[in-house]
């Protein structure tokens, strides 16, 4: 049967220090939706390749600060919003964004870049409907230089060469005390959050809204 | 090698100290055929023989980013936002690289455009003005911005006696409209208004583009010859502080 209101969209993020945990928590809550027949797109980091294109160029130019990394992470996110999260959004979809503001917050503060300058640089994202924090492996560990994981393991990949250089441990431990400080109120349990979006199943045989979504990741 | 001062107070008299035997940052901002680049060269050929040691910086030209900003434009796939954020970063890349160290080591840089050209495009771009003060903060203020002031009838005007103005350059990308120079006539405007609130809050000293070539260069002298220095400390300390924590080795 035919909405008589148009449905509105659901944006859900998922946050967290690695890109690995990021990505798996996405899929997991991607799969148990699926599995209640309610259909979500994931609109991931560097949809845009910004950040691949940066470790393409000649090592000797890649000297970057984490302010220069956090300006490309916002101009990723309005890429990603323009593409993916606001078509879904706008057809009534559900899109898990992971990793969205927080993560990106959390790193940069990781970086001891200030809280107040990266909410405001980062402040044309819409607030998400609900978000979650990834579960943390390894938290004991510093970030891997490995650059496409995540915003993370990029940062410290890029930033290893700088005359300061980066303390990954340290880093990421900061990080990660930050998400939890500032998630702590507003993150939600995965499974209250599939509960809360008891309503938007697809009927049987229709295709998926948000589908195209993940489709047009370039 | 020296250590670092970690402490803040330590990287202010560090700061204040290298007042009196940095570099001077001389930016040059105006309208699309206004000239800048002219006087550029002339400045920098009489700064030159006067016994300075000059550095370039051209807007948008980093090595790093240069690249992905123009493989953007050539598929005109950028937002505005997209766009500013692209060029902050070449700007950060530049001042961080090219502008800092030159400065740092006693050398005058002049910018052929610095990120005053960013704040009136990108407003003229519809975005806001606080949001774009955020982008490009923290500010490293130039000792003297020359504002090379040109009528939108005349710069556009020029522009068309030479070229087809580019996609973004045109404004195309905000105004929607197919002809590139109609586009550009209308987007001038909105540029050349928004020049014109900078000049008043940044203290822009304005250059009659209309003038022969050599009476403005005569003028750009004087402003530069007449130019206090903006104390580091005073106008852009968090900006070096920042730079100074990532290069120990000058800190020490």
């Amino acid at each position: 049967m035919a909405h008589e209101t148009p449905r509105p969209g659901r944006l859900i993020a998922v946050e967290g220090s690695r890109g690995a945990d990021v990505a798996r928590e996405a899929e997991t809550l991607v799969e148990r939706l699926r599995a209640r027949g309610i259909a979500a797109a994931i609109s991931r980091w560097d949809a845009s390749g910004l950040f691949a294109d940066l470790l393409l160029a000649d090592a000797n130019d890649v000297v970057v600060t984490p302010r220069m990394l956090a300006l490309l992470y916002a101009a990723d996110l309005q890429f990603r919003l323009r593409w993916e999260i606001q078509p879904a959004l706008a057809a009534g979809g559900i899109v898990v964004a992971a990793p969205y503001v927080h993560t990106a917050v959390g790193v940069g503060v990781g970086l001891t870049l200030p809280e107040a300058w990266l909410r405001n640089v980062l402040g044309f994202a819409p607030s998400p409907d609900a978000m979650r924090l990834a579960r943390e492996r390894k938290p004991r560990r510093g970030w891997r230089p490995k650059g496409s994981r995540g915003f993370g393991e990029f940062c410290v990949t890029v930033l290893a060469g700088s005359p300061s250089g980066c303390k990954p441990r340290a880093a990421r431990a900061r990080t990660m005390g930050w998400l939890s400080e500032s998630g702590a109120l507003t993150a939600v349990r995965r499974r209250a959050l599939i509960e809360s979006l008891a309503g938007y199943e697809q009927p049987a045989g229709s295709a998926a809204p948000v589908a195209r979504a993940d489709s047009q990741r370039t | 090698m020296a250590s670092a001062p970690h402490d803040p107070s330590d990287l202010s008299a560090v700061i204040r100290n290298r007042d009196s035997r940095r570099g001077r940052l001389i930016a040059f901002e105006g309208p699309e055929g206004s000239g800048k680049t002219t006087q550029l060269r002339l400045l920098k050929t009489w700064l030159t023989s006067e016994g300075h040691d000059v550095v370039t910086s051209r807007w948008a030209s980093s090595r790093l980013v240069k690249p992905l900003i123009k493989a953007r434009k050539r598929l005109r796939v950028l937002s505005a936002e997209e766009y500013s954020l692209l060029h902050a970063v070449d700007f950060r890349h530049r001042l961080d690289t090219v502008i800092l160290p030159a400065l740092w080591a006693g050398k005058t840089v002049i910018a052929d455009r610095y990120l005053f050209t960013a704040l009136a495009r990108d407003a003229a771009r519809g975005l806001e003005f606080d949001w774009l003060l955020h982008v490009y903060a923290p500010l490293v203020w130039p000792d003297v911005v020359v504002y090379f002031a040109l009528d939108p009838l005349d710069s556009s005007r020029r522009v068309a006696a030479t070229r087809a103005p580019r996609f973004y350059e045109s404004g195309q990308d905000v105004t929607g409209i197919e002809d590139p120079l109609t586009s550009y006539r209308q987007f001038i405007h909105r540029v050349i208004a928004e020049y014109d609130q900078l000049a008043v809050i940044f203290e822009f000293v304005k250059v009659d583009a209309d003038q022969l070539v050599y009476r403005q260069h005569q003028q750009v002298r004087q402003i530069v010859q007449g130019a206090a220095r903006r104390p580091w400390a005073k106008f852009s300390a968090e900006a070096l502080t920042e730079w100074l924590t990532r290069h120990p080795d000058l800190a020490g």
